[in-house]
């Protein structure tokens, strides 16, 4: 049964592999091999990418400034966001602001970040930092907040003191909150760099894509975007695997 | 650990919108550099500027109807191959892979080879919109359909209701609604991320253009007063969804 | 127990009112909850507590707890006038109120840990009592990984783990299966007798509530006051024969029925007139 079942798993996205590569080779290479980029195209170019070494180093740029970007941002978003938990009033104040800034398009506050912080690495890093901070922030800011009343309950009932409470109740209970915030900053900040890298300082895997759209070359482009597609799916997974783990944590009462 | 009333928190945020917008008047008149911090008072300017010359409803109506083509458009794309996945575990694992791949992708990454592929007409920026927002809706609608309650189906059937299509009409989609609901909400916030992405790339009119024409004449307080609606239309059209969303939950 | 305080009451209420505010609102509309509750219960004594959804059974068991203060009244553990939760009293909660983020043996632990006893010790107390109500093969399980019967008995050990000579329970067994509820029904009435154990019990279950108690107290609605308190002396230990067959049994369960019956079709006769 179990055999039967799996082996189609494995083959399945394979087969239909074959034929999304298969079928766009076919009509690309029919209709206009330049314009359409078949994955034979696509792969040359890679190749070519790979050998000028030219992909190796925008991967590295965009990488480093994601990362930079997002270890400041869970640097500076969790403590942030356990102060507007705790502090409830401040927390609420603040929380407009940030529900606002986070649900504007980034692409429109380009514009904003040239004249705060000009075209190079700092405008690029902001761009990844702040939008991923909110994002955790708030979500730690909820978790904290968002203590089990029974849970919290039963903790007074055994006469657990403040700093008890945030240990075995607060604390813990938060913790999914905050993973959840670390999962969607990450996506945020993913953006972010691509976002930095077409609109601000042409570099990077953001920068490949840019400069393939003026040479008109779609396969440039599309070695670009497999490498963020891959990159973003490795981190997305990684922490979508480390937030099932807190899961039950969550669980409500009974 | 008592929550705070209602009352107070609004309060106190009222007050703090005071608090922020006087702050900020004084900072930039003592700073006085409008390029990179206009006076709210120059921004009200500029945003009553743009009402009286009807710049701004032209743009907002550009936007609104992209926004909404390109939803409807990915509701319609997102049903159709949601229930395919969530009805065929051979379509699961052969599609599966290409909508993670896309939810992960940023959309912008993808605008370019739009560009080159299908120009920047309107089809071209509907694309986008659906790019960006077609992930959700689909997610939500496999889901939904997938986790469709077993006793409602059987009720359902009891009382004669036959066939996979009856069923999905009478019983799965009604179950799933909250679930669908969730995914459009989702879907609009990505949407209108699109939209402005889409608008963005190239001059081409709509909110996103405006700013985008306004920030290349570095007029920063005609940028943040075109900034304001945008960020209102998404968060508008969230709120109005979740809302519904509320209503729709019976358990 | 020692003899020169087996008279003092294990808990003495005088006068408990208490009221609920509607809204936030400073002056809103209060409704009144418990209305001149005044009980004594006796050392070692086994005291049920019935009655209808909504009357106050879990207020007043709060407030017993300190967990909540009454607006008028006082509550008297052995003696003394309490304020706040003490270590005489244990609580065991209807959602179990497990950390899903302990395991078993952690979870016990936490009264003890609370207090800062030394590691070893509270290990060794908090084995005891999870061997006590026979979880041994599942001290490093997490509580999603059992049953709603294994975890209240979780919450069970968690309580006795205290030493609390009072164990107060919220309907502790209204959320478990009617067959496991019976097992469990049955070693609590083991381990209250071994440990002598005074024991303040709510439920929903007239059965339950005669099974199980010394006394049964029976709440009236709206709002909340004692209506009156039965006896239950059939003889005990109540689960070697068939108690349910004894003459007795009937009888109070048939009062009780009776006494609560009345109250609610008072109640349907005021909501729908
Ligand atoms: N924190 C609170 N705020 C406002 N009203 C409350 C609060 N707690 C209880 N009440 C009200 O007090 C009354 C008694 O509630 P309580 O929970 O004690 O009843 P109960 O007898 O335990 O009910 P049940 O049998 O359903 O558990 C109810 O009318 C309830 O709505
Ligand atoms: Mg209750």
């Amino acid at each position: 049964m179990l055999a039967t079942i799996s082996k189609p798993r494995v083959l399945l996205p394979l087969l239909s592999l074959v034929v999304v590569v298969g079928g766009w080779e076919l009509v690309g290479r029919s209709i206009n091999p330049l314009l359409f980029a078949p994955p034979s195209v696509v792969a040359q170019q890679f190749a070519e990418l790979l050998a000028t070494g030219e992909l190796q180093r925008a991967a590295t740029i965009t990488v480093q400034a994601l990362f930079l970007g997002y270890a400041l941002a869970v640097v500076a978003g969790i403590p942030f966001g356990i102060v507007m938990g705790a502090w409830e009033r401040f927390g609420d104040i603040l929380q407009p602001y940030l529900y606002a800034i986070f649900s504007t398009p980034r692409v429109v506050v380009v514009p904003l970040i040239i004249v705060w912080f000009g075209i190079g690495f700092e405008a690029r890093l902001f761009l990844v930092f702040f939008w991923s901070a909110i994002a955790i922030s708030v979500n730690t800011a909820q978790g904290v907040r968002h203590a089990r009343p029974d849970l919290v309950e039963v903790a007074r009932s055994y006469r657990a003191n403040r700093v008890q409470m945030a240990r075995h109740v607060l604390i813990p209970g938060a913790i999914p909150f905050v993973v959840a915030g670390l999962r969607i900053g990450a996506e945020r900040a993913i953006v972010g760099v691509i976002i930095g890298e077409m609109f601000l300082q042409i570099v990077g895997l953001g920068g490949v894509i840019q400069k393939g759209s003026e040479e008109l070359l779609p396969a440039k482009m599309l070695c670009a975007v497999v490498i963020i597609a891959t990159l973003g799916t490795i981190i997305v997974t990684l922490l979508d695997t480390f937030e099932k783990r807190f899961q039950n944590w969550k669980g409500d009462a009974a | 650990m008592s929550a705070r009333s209602r009352k107070d928190v609004r309060r106190d945020q009222l007050i703090g919108v005071a608090v922020f917008l006087v702050l900020w008047e004084v900072t930039a008149r003592a700073l006085d550099n409008p390029l990179t911090m206009p006076p709210i008072s120059a921004i009200l300017a500029a945003l009553l500027d743009l009402i009286l010359s009807g710049e701004l409803f032209l743009a907002l109506g550009q936007s609104i109807f992209l926004l909404i083509v390109g939803l409807i458009a990915a509701t319609v794309i997102g049903f159709v191959f949601g229930a395919l996945i969530a009805r065929s575990q051979t379509a699961y694992w052969m599609l599966n892979p290409y909508f993670s791949a896309l939810f992960v992708t940023p959309t912008i990454a993808l605008v370019p080879l739009v560009l080159v592929w299908f120009g920047f007409g309107f089809p071209g920026r509907v694309i986008v919109v659906v790019l960006a927002a077609v992930v959700p809706i689909l997610f939500s609608v496999a889901s939904g359909l997938r986790d469709a309650p077993g006793d409602l189906i059987d009720v359902a059937r009891s009382f004669g209701v036959k066939g996979e299509i009856p069923l999905l009409f009478t019983v799965r989609i009604r179950a799933a609604l909250p679930v669908l609901m969730a995914g459009l909400r989702l879907a609009a916030g990505r949407g209108v991320v699109g939209m402005a992405v889409a608008e963005t790339y190239l001059r081409l009119g709509g909110i996103g253009g405006l700013i985008k024409s306004y920030g290349a004449m570095f007029q920063t307080d005609y940028v943040f007063a075109s900034i304001l609606p945008l960020s209102l239309l998404g968060i508008g059209l969230v709120t109005l969804i979740a809302r519904v969303e509320r209503r729709l939950h019976w358990t | 127990m020692k003899d020169a305080t087996v008279d003092v009451p294990a808990i003495e209420l005088r006068g408990i009112r208490k009221t609920f505010a509607l809204s936030d609102d400073e002056n809103a509309q209060r409704v009144l909850a418990l209305d001149g509750i005044d009980l004594s219960i006796r050392q070692g004594e086994f005291l049920t507590i019935i009655g209808p959804s909504g009357c106050g059974k879990t207020t007043l068991l709060r407030i017993i707890a300190s967990l909540i203060l009454p607006d008028d009244g006082e509550v008297m553990v052995e003696g003394e006038t309490v304020r706040e939760p003490g270590l005489k009293r244990a609580m065991v909660f209807q959602t179990f109120g497990l950390f899903p983020w302990k395991t078993v043996i952690d979870n016990v632990m936490f009264p003890l840990q609370v207090r800062n006893e030394p590691a070893e010790t509270a290990r060794e107390t908090a084995m005891h009592h999870i061997r006590q109500v026979g979880l041994d093969r599942f001290v490093d399980a997490y509580p999603h990984q059992l049953s709603g019967g294994m975890q209240q008995r979780v919450g069970l050990a968690r309580a006795l783990s205290t030493g609390a000579d009072i164990l107060l329970m919220d309907e502790p067994f209204g959320a478990i299966d009617a067959q496991t509820r019976e097992l469990m029904q049955e070693e609590l009435m083991r381990i209250w007798q071994e440990e002598q154990k005074t024991v303040v019990f709510i439920t929903h279950d007239l059965d339950e509530a005669v099974l199980l108690a010394d006394r049964v107290l029976l709440m009236s609605r709206g709002p909340g006051r004692v209506r009156e308190t039965i006896p239950v002396e059939l003889p005990r230990p109540r689960f070697d024969y068939d108690v349910r067959g004894h003459e007795g049994f009937a009888k109070v369960r048939g009062h009780l029925w009776q006494a609560l019956r009345n109250d609610l079709v008072e109640q349907r006769a005021e909501e729908t007139s």
